[in-house]
């Protein structure tokens, strides 16, 4: 369970965020929706603890990442916006080094290697070296990275960015497979299909604040929209850096 | 998981990466036989012409020779006087012989006659390498000169001491030994360089260079304390440091064996000395990799990394090969700035010159009180997060 409590940042003059509240739920998928420039990624890092809020505090299963950043991080499994990758490892190498720091290793390390590699369907590259992989390739990496130990909750930014229709779809049925193991799988989007496509929840962030939270279903009832889409733009009050 | 377990992660990382990183890996092997490669040329060079200026004596070409058999007598004295070539303008031009003395056919006319008898001296000026031998002629032509002088004013009873009110002796004291010493300078310039050149791109890369390549995110993002990730990077850049100071230093300790036998003076250089120069370095290994680590996690991005570290290897460089050329002994003081008190020491160990304990203490006490200042600033770096967005 993810749990962000009055979160404010700001980066100089610019506030990204200004009191954000809400709760990730363990096995749902909540999808964090907003406009381009909403503080998604502020508030996600603040979740997986590369960024302290000014104000508020967030806790991952009740710890403050504030107070034991590493035991919060322990149970964070996470895919930043950018993969990040190292042109000079191959795919299994990163999934070790991730492992490794996640005090995993030797056969058992090898072992949940193997099972990753076989998940996402990377056979044909996982001994590679990352220099010149598909965008495709590069984010099943990253994945594998992130869920090398096996985490409680799952942090997605923007996760099928840039992918083509097969990848997308892999993508989110590994996201579907995640919920029903019980885990607690936030991500954000600024994509609308993708979120009525797979969320239980929906939190809607714009101008750094929560405008809407809860189901799709609850969203359009609130809002008297026909479609998510249109309940999102009355939610939001503009059109304005939607995909 | 232990902090020590994480920094041995990161590190191991490091490493990998490093070794197969084609840049790191030049900077680490190839770079550092630059420095001995060039003492060696260069301390050859010296000692070719030392020798040939000390020991088998100058060449003088002269031109017509027949004109003066007196004058040719005394050169004979001071110099192998050989046959001049025909041309001896464009010969000296070609570079093939130092200088040519010509003697026009007026030359005996002249002298009996008490005027002055000219002769010329064809030399480069521009050539180094002809400057003893010209030097040489030169000299024995004054000398001739001064004699046939005295010998006239003692015909007229004059005392040739009246003319000379002035007795210049000149002593140089330069000795191909000193000659070569001088060069010896150089050496502790050079390990400078080996040390931060050596573990400069892995110190850019672990961090500039993983921010551009937004690996940093993902690593900030895993449970590892950021002191134990800081000072990896600053392992990982001081065991690539550590191999190009360790090539230098051998490199320099083969320079003895790579000259002839007979360089005319010796070099302390045996594997004593090399050992405790290496341990004086440790201390300057350290510190380097730590302000690297820290100036390159927070430039703008990766060239502006590279910038601030080449200018910052000068500055610990320049200084030390000056006061290395010093001969005066430095004050005490200098032995507690980190990068000049060990190249000082060095200096000293070279010169065989006595080193006590306690200024080579002293210049690792204080680089290492250094180290763990600029060490500390890299931890804060790291513990606010900076090297992952623009400073």
């Amino acid at each position: 369970m993810i749990e962000l409590e009055g979160v404010a940042k700001a980066f100089g003059a610019i506030e990204a965020l200004r009191g954000v509240t809400f709760t990730v739920p363990d096995g749902q998928i909540t999808g964090l929706l907003g406009p381009n420039g909403a503080g998604k990624t502020t508030a996600l890092r603040i979740v997986y603890g590369v960024l302290r809020p000014d104000r508020g505090r967030a806790l991952v299963n009740g710890v403050d990442l504030a107070g034991d950043r590493l035991a919060a991080q322990r149970r964070l499994g996470v895919l930043p916006h950018a993969q990040g990758l190292y042109t000079r490892l191959t795919a299994r190498e990163h999934v070790l080094y991730f492992g490794e720091m996640h005090g995993l290793s030797g056969a058992a390390l090898a072992r949940r290697a193997d099972g990753l590699v076989r998940l996402l369907g990377m056979e044909d590259f996982a001994d590679r070296r990352t220099e010149g992989f598909s965008q495709g390739q590069k984010v099943k990496v990253a994945l594998a990275r992130a869920l090398v130990h096996d985490p409680e909750n799952v942090v997605l930014d923007e996760p099928t960015n840039g992918l083509d229709v097969a990848a997308t779809r892999q993508v989110r049925a590994l996201l579907r497979q995640l919920r029903e193991e019980g885990r607690c799988v936030l991500f954000s989007s600024h994509v609308m299909q993708e979120v009525s496509a797979l969320c239980d929840r929906v939190v809607v962030i714009a101008r750094g604040q929560v405008v809407a939270e809860g189901t799709p279903d609850d969203l359009r009832r609130e809002t008297g929209r026909e479609s998510l889409e249109d309940a999102f733009v009355a939610a939001i009050g503009s059109e304005e850096g939607l995909g | 998981m232990s902090w020590l377990r994480s920094f041995r992660v990161v590190f191991a990382k490091e490493i990998l990466e490093g070794i197969r990183d084609r840049r790191a890996l030049v900077a680490a092997l190839f770079f550092p036989f630059l420095g001995p490669a060039l003492l060696a040329v260069m301390l050859s060079l010296v000692s070719q012409s030392s020798r040939r200026a000390d020991e088998e004596g100058v060449d003088l070409p002269v031109a017509g020779r027949e004109n003066a058999p007196n004058l040719v007598h005394f050169l004979e004295q001071g110099a192998r006087v050989v046959a001049a070539p025909g041309d001896p303008e464009e010969a000296v031009r070609r570079g093939e012989v130092d200088v040519v003395l010509v003697i026009p056919p007026g030359f005996g006319e002249a002298l009996r006659a008490g005027r002055p008898a000219a002769v010329r001296l064809v030399t480069d000026e521009s050539r180094q390498q002809a400057r003893p031998s010209a030097a040489a002629a030169e000299h024995l032509l004054a000398a001739w000169s001064r004699q046939t002088a005295a010998q006239r004013l003692v015909v007229r009873g004059i005392h040739p001491a009246v003319v000379e009110p002035l007795a210049v002796e000149r002593v140089d004291v330069s000795t191909p030994a000193s000659r070569a010493a001088s060069l010896l300078a150089t050496i502790p310039f050079f390990l400078v360089m080996a040390v931060f050149t050596g573990g400069m791109p892995v110190a850019i890369d672990a961090t500039a260079g993983e921010r551009e390549r937004q690996s940093l995110e993902p690593l900030f993002a895993a449970p590892l304390p950021r002191s134990a990730l800081a000072l990896a990077k600053m392992a990982g850049a001081s065991v690539f440091s550590s191999l190009a100071l360790l090539e230098t230093a051998t490199g320099f300790a083969l320079v003895p064996l790579a000259l002839p036998s007979r360089l005319g003076f010796s070099m302390h250089l045996d594997l004593g000395i090399v050992t405790r120069i290496l341990l004086l370095c440790l201390p300057m290994v350290a510190l380097s990799s730590a302000l690297m680590v820290t100036l390159a996690a927070r430039a703008r991005n990766f060239r502006a990394a590279q910038t601030t570290l080449s200018l910052l290897m000068l500055v610990p460089a320049l200084p030390g090969m000056a006061i290395g050329l010093m001969s005066a002994r430095p004050p005490p003081s200098l032995y507690a700035v980190p990068f000049l008190g060990e190249q000082l020491v060095i200096t000293h160990l070279l010169r065989a010159e006595d080193v006590g304990p306690a200024q080579a203490g002293l210049s690792a006490a204080a680089t290492l009180a250094a180290t763990a200042l600029v060490a500390a600033l890299a931890i804060r770096t790291f513990e606010r997060g900076q090297p992952l967005f623009d400073a």
